[in-house]
C-alpha cells in the first residue's frame, strides 16, 4: 500500500503533471500567437479618417467653387481642390477601402459620385466662374453621403472592434485558465522536486552513516582487509592490515600491492587477485607471510572476492586472516602423529623381531636334530671309537696309547661341548637374553689368547698375528664377545682355508675404530654366497663335506653390532678376508 | 546581392526612360519650366529649396516592390531615397515634416531614410503618379522587406501627394 501510494507521489504524479504543463503552456502559446496576429490593425480599420477626409475634400472644393465665383480665388485652386477630391475618390475605389464600401453597402453610391465627378471634370479643366453654381450643385450630395457613410463606418468599426475585444477577452480569459493550470502544475512539480530532495538528502546521510560504519568496521576488523582498483593500485588498508604486513596505510594507499610487500607477488597470492579483478572469489589458506622485523612467517588465510557495483567490477577486496596459531597446532599435531608413526613402526620392529626370534627358535629346535645327527653323530663317533679301541686293547694298551686315545675322545666331547655352547648361546641371542657389557678392554691381549687357543687346538696350522700398527687406544667392547668373536673367524678361516696355507691375522685401526681383520689365501667366495653369509643357518657352496652349524658368521656379526661393531667381507680379488670392526675407547663419551 | 538588384533597377530605368513616348517627352518639356514640386524648408542649405520635376529626377533613381495598405498586390515603385535628397539639400534636422496637398502633415524621424531604403516615388507600376491619384509624390516605405514596417505606426508616414518638406532640428 505504502509502496502504491509512493508511485503514485513519486512518479505519476510528476509526469502527470509535466504532461499537463506542456499541454497547458502549448494551448497558451497558440491563443497567444492567435492574438498577437489578430491585433495587427488593418488600415480599413481608418475607414472613419478616410471618410472624414474625402467629406472635407468635398467641402473644400464646394467653397473654393463659391470663391471663385466671387473671383476670390484661381482656378488652379479649383483643379488642386479638384484633384483631391478626385484622388479620395480613388483610394476608396481601390481594394481595401472598396471592399469596405460594399461591406457597409454604399457601392452604388460611390459609384454614383465618381460618375458625377467623370461629368464634372470637363468642368474644372476649363473652369469658369458661370460653372460655379452648376458644380455646386452636383457636389451638393457628396457630403451628405461621406457623412452617413462616415456613421455606418463608425458603426461598423465599433461592431467589428467590439467583437475584436471581446475575442481577445475570451482568449486572455482562456490563457489565464491555463496559466493558472501551469502554475498548479508546476507547484506540483515544484513539491515532488522539495520531496525529492529531501528524500534524497536523507538517503545520502543514511548512506554517509553506512560509510561511517562500515569504515568503523573495517579499521577495528581483526582481520586485515586491503581493496585495490581495476589498475591494482591499494585503495583501503586497515589497521589489522597494516600490523600483520608491517607497514601503514599511509605507505600503501595508491601504490600496487608488488610495490607494497613481496608477498602480494608471490604467484598464488597475484593468482587470486587476478582472479578476483576478472570477477571470481577465491581463496589461500596458510600462507607463510615473512615480515623483515619478526624471526619467524606468519601464517596467513586468504579470501579474494571482486568489488562490484551494478555488474561494473570496480576492484577486488582482500582479506587476511592471522592464522599462526591454527598453524602450529596443524604442526603440533603433525609432529605427534609422526611419532606415533615412529613408535608404531618401532614396536612393530620390535614385535617382528620377537616372532622372527621365537620363529627361529622354532627352526633351531627344529634344525636340532638334523644338527645333532649331523654335527653331534661326528664327534660322538670319533669318541666312541677311541674308547672301543681303548677297551678292545685292555691291558694291553700302553700307557701312551690310552693316553692318545683317551686324549683324542676329551677332544670330541671338547668340541660337543663347544657345540652345545654354541648352539644355547644362539638360542640366549634370539632369546634376547645375551646382554653387551661395554667396557674399556684391550683387545690385542684377547686376540693374542684366541689366537694362542686356536694354535693348541690346531697345531698343524700357522697363525701369523701382525700389528699394522700399534693401536694408540684400547676397544670399547665385551671382552667376552669380542673373544668369541675372533674364534669364530679364526674356526672359519681354519675349516675354509686350503690345508697348510697359513691365517693371518691383523690389528689395525684409527682414533675412532679398532680393526682386526682375519684373512686367509684360500678360494675366494661365489658372488651369489656374499650376499647370504652372515644369514642365520646359511652354508655356502663351499662347506660340503666341512663340519659347520651356520650360525658362526651370524653369531660374529650379532654381537659385533650389539657393541656398535661390525664383522663384514672385505671385497678382495686375493683370499678371504673377514673384518671385525669395534669402537675405539675414547675419554669423551 | 543588394547591389545587384540595385544595378538592375537602374539599368531598368534607363531602359524605361528611353521608353518614354513623344507625348511623355513633350509634357516633361512643358513641366520642365513649372514650378516647384516639392518645396523642402527648414534646416536645409540656404533655409530653403525649391526642386521641380527635373530636379528630382536628376536625383539618383531607386526601385522598390511592396505592397501598401491601401491597395492591393505588390506594386513597383520608382524615385529617390528620402536620405539621398535630405543630402543634396544638405540637412541638418533630425525630424522632417511632411505635408501633403491636403494639409495632412506628419512628422518622420530622419534616423527612417538611414535604417530603411525610404524613398520618394513618382511613379507607381511604371506609370507617373499625378495629382487625381497619390502623385505626385508619395513617400514609400519597403514594407514586404521589414516586418517591423508593417505597423500602423509607420503606415501613417505614407504621405501621398506630397509637397513639402519642413526638416526640423
Amino acid at each position: 500500500m505504502k509502496r502504491l501510494g509512493n508511485t503514485l507521489f513519486g512518479v505519476i504524479l510528476p509526469l502527470v503533471a509535466v504532461l499537463v504543463f506542456a499541454l497547458l503552456l502549448t494551448f497558451s502559446l497558440v491563443r497567444m500567437f492567435d492574438v498577437e496576429s489578430a491585433m495587427r490593425v488593418e488600415a480599413e480599420q481608418n475607414m472613419l479618417w478616410v471618410l472624414h477626409q474625402s467629406e472635407v475634400a468635398a467641402l473644400r472644393l464646394s467653397k473654393a467653387a463659391t470663391l471663385a465665383e466671387m473671383g476670390e480665388v484661381e482656378a488652379d485652386a479649383i483643379s488642386l481642390r479638384f484633384d483631391i477630391l478626385a484622388s479620395r475618390i480613388a483610394l476608396l475605389k481601390d481594394g481595401p477601402q472598396r471592399r469596405f464600401i460594399e461591406k457597409i453597402g454604399f457601392a452604388n453610391e460611390l459609384d454614383r459620385l465618381d460618375e458625377a465627378m467623370a461629368a464634372i471634370a470637363p468642368m474644372v479643366s476649363d473652369f469658369s466662374p458661370d460653372d460655379a453654381l452648376r458644380l455646386r450643385a452636383v457636389l451638393a450630395p457628396f457630403p451628405r453621403l461621406f457623412g452617413r457613410a462616415a456613421n455606418a463606418a463608425m458603426i461598423a468599426e465599433w461592431d467589428d472592434m467590439g467583437g475584436r475585444l471581446a475575442a481577445y477577452r475570451a482568449q486572455l480569459r482562456q490563457t489565464i485558465t491555463f496559466l493558472i493550470g501551469i502554475m498548479i502544475a508546476g507547484g506540483i512539480l515544484a513539491l515532488t522536486l522539495v520531496l525529492a530532495l529531501r528524500q534524497t538528502r536523507q538517503r545520502n546521510r543514511m548512506l554517509r552513516r553506512e560509510r561511517d560504519f562500515s569504515t568503523l568496521l573495517i579499521s577495528s576488523s581483526d582481520e586485515g582487509i586491503l581493496a585495490v582498483d581495476r589498475a591494482g593500485r591499494c585503495t583501503l588498508w586497515n589497521g589489522a592490515m597494516a600490523e600483520m604486513v608491517g607497514k601503514p596505510a599511509t605507505q600503501t594507499v595508491g601504490r600496487t600491492l608488488a610495490e607494497v610487500a613481496g608477498f602480494f607477488a608471490i604467484a598464488t597470492v597475484r593468482r587470486g587477485l587476478t582472479r578476483a579483478l576478472d570477477g571470481d572469489s577465491s581463496q589461500l589458506t596458510l600462507q607463510p607471510l615473512f615480515q623483515p622485523d619478526r624471526d619467524g612467517p606468519l601464517h596467513v588465510d586468504l579470501r579474494f572476492f571482486p568489488l562490484r557495483d551494478e555488474g561494473v567490477i570496480l576492484g577486488a577486496i582482500v582479506f587476511m586472516y592471522d592464522a599462526s596459531d591454527r598453524h602450529a597446532a596443524q604442526q603440533k599435531d603433525a609432529a605427534d602423529r609422526d611419532r606415533l608413526e615412529e613408535l608404531v613402526v618401532e614396536r612393530t620392529r620390535d614385535l617382528d623381531s620377537a616372532l622372527r626370534r621365537e620363529k627361529s627358535a622354532a627352526d633351531l629346535y627344529r634344525n636340532f636334530a638334523a644338527m645333532v645327527s649331523h654335527q653331534f653323530r661326528t664327534p660322538l663317533a670319533v669318541a666312541d671309537s677311541a674308547l672301543q679301541r681303548l677297551i678292545r686293547r685292555g691291558a694291553r694298551a700302553e700307557a701312551d696309547e690310552v693316553a692318545e686315545r683317551a686324549g683324542r675322545a676329551r677332544d670330541a666331547i671338547a668340541g660337543l661341548t663347544r657345540l652345545v655352547d654354541s648352539t644355547l648361546d644362539t638360542a640366549r641371542l634370539d632369546a634376547g637374553q645375551l646382554g653387551a657389557r661395554r667396557v674399556k678392554c684391550d683387545l690385542t691381549g684377547i686376540i693374542e689368547a684366541a689366537c694362542a687357543r686356536q694354535r693348541e687346538a690346531t697345531p698343524d696350522r700357522r697363525i701369523v698375528l701382525q700389528h699394522a700398527a700399534p693401536p694408540r687406544s684400547p676397544a670399547l667392547c665385551d671382552p667376552a664377545h669380542a673373544e668369541q668373536i675372533v674364534e669364530n673367524l679364526l674356526s672359519n678361516a681354519i675349516k675354509y682355508a686350503p690345508a697348510g696355507a697359513p691365517l693371518s691375522v691383523i690389528l689395525h685401526g684409527d682414533a675412532r675404530h679398532l680393526s682386526c681383520d682375519v684373512h686367509h689365501a684360500g678360494a675366494s667366495i661365489a658372488e651369489a654366497d656374499r650376499e647370504y653369509l652372515f644369514e642365520r643357518n646359511f652354508r655356502g657352496t663351499n662347506s660340503v663335506g666341512i663340519a659347520g652349524t651356520g650360525i658362526g658368521l651370524f653369531m660374529a656379526r650379532t654381537l659385533a653390532r650389539m657393541q656398535g661393531g661390525d664383522v663384514t667381507l672385505q671385497p678382495s680379488c686375493e683370499g678371504v678376508t673377514f673384518r671385525m670392526t669395534l669402537p675405539a675407547f675414547s675419554q669423551r663419551p | 546581392m543588394w547591389a545587384k538588384v540595385g544595378v538592375l533597377f537602374t539599368a531598368l530605368m534607363v531602359v524605361s526612360t528611353a521608353a518614354l513616348s513623344a507625348q511623355d517627352r513633350a509634357a516633361h518639356e512643358k513641366t520642365k519650366h513649372e514650378k516647384a514640386l516639392l518645396q523642402i524648408t527648414g534646416q536645409v542649405a540656404g533655409g530653403e529649396a525649391n526642386l521641380n520635376r527635373e530636379a528630382l529626377y536628376a536625383l539618383p533613381p531607386a526601385e522598390l516592390v511592396t505592397s501598401t495598405v491601401v491597395t492591393d498586390g505588390q506594386h513597383t515603385f520608382s524615385g529617390f531615397l528620402m536620405r539621398d535628397l535630405l543630402e543634396q539639400v544638405e540637412s541638418q534636422g533630425n525630424f522632417v515634416t511632411a505635408v501633403a496637398l491636403n494639409d495632412y502633415a506628419v512628422d518622420i524621424p530622419v534616423s527612417d531614410f538611414y535604417h530603411f531604403d525610404v524613398i520618394v516615388a513618382y511613379s507607381m507600376d511604371g506609370k507617373l503618379l499625378n495629382r487625381s491619384g497619390k502623385g505626385p509624390l508619395w513617400i514609400v516605405y519597403p514594407r514586404d522587406d521589414h516586418e517591423e514596417l508593417q505597423d500602423i505606426r509607420y503606415d501613417y508616414r505614407w504621405v501621398w501627394q506630397l509637397y513639402q518638406l519642413d526638416v526640423l532640428p
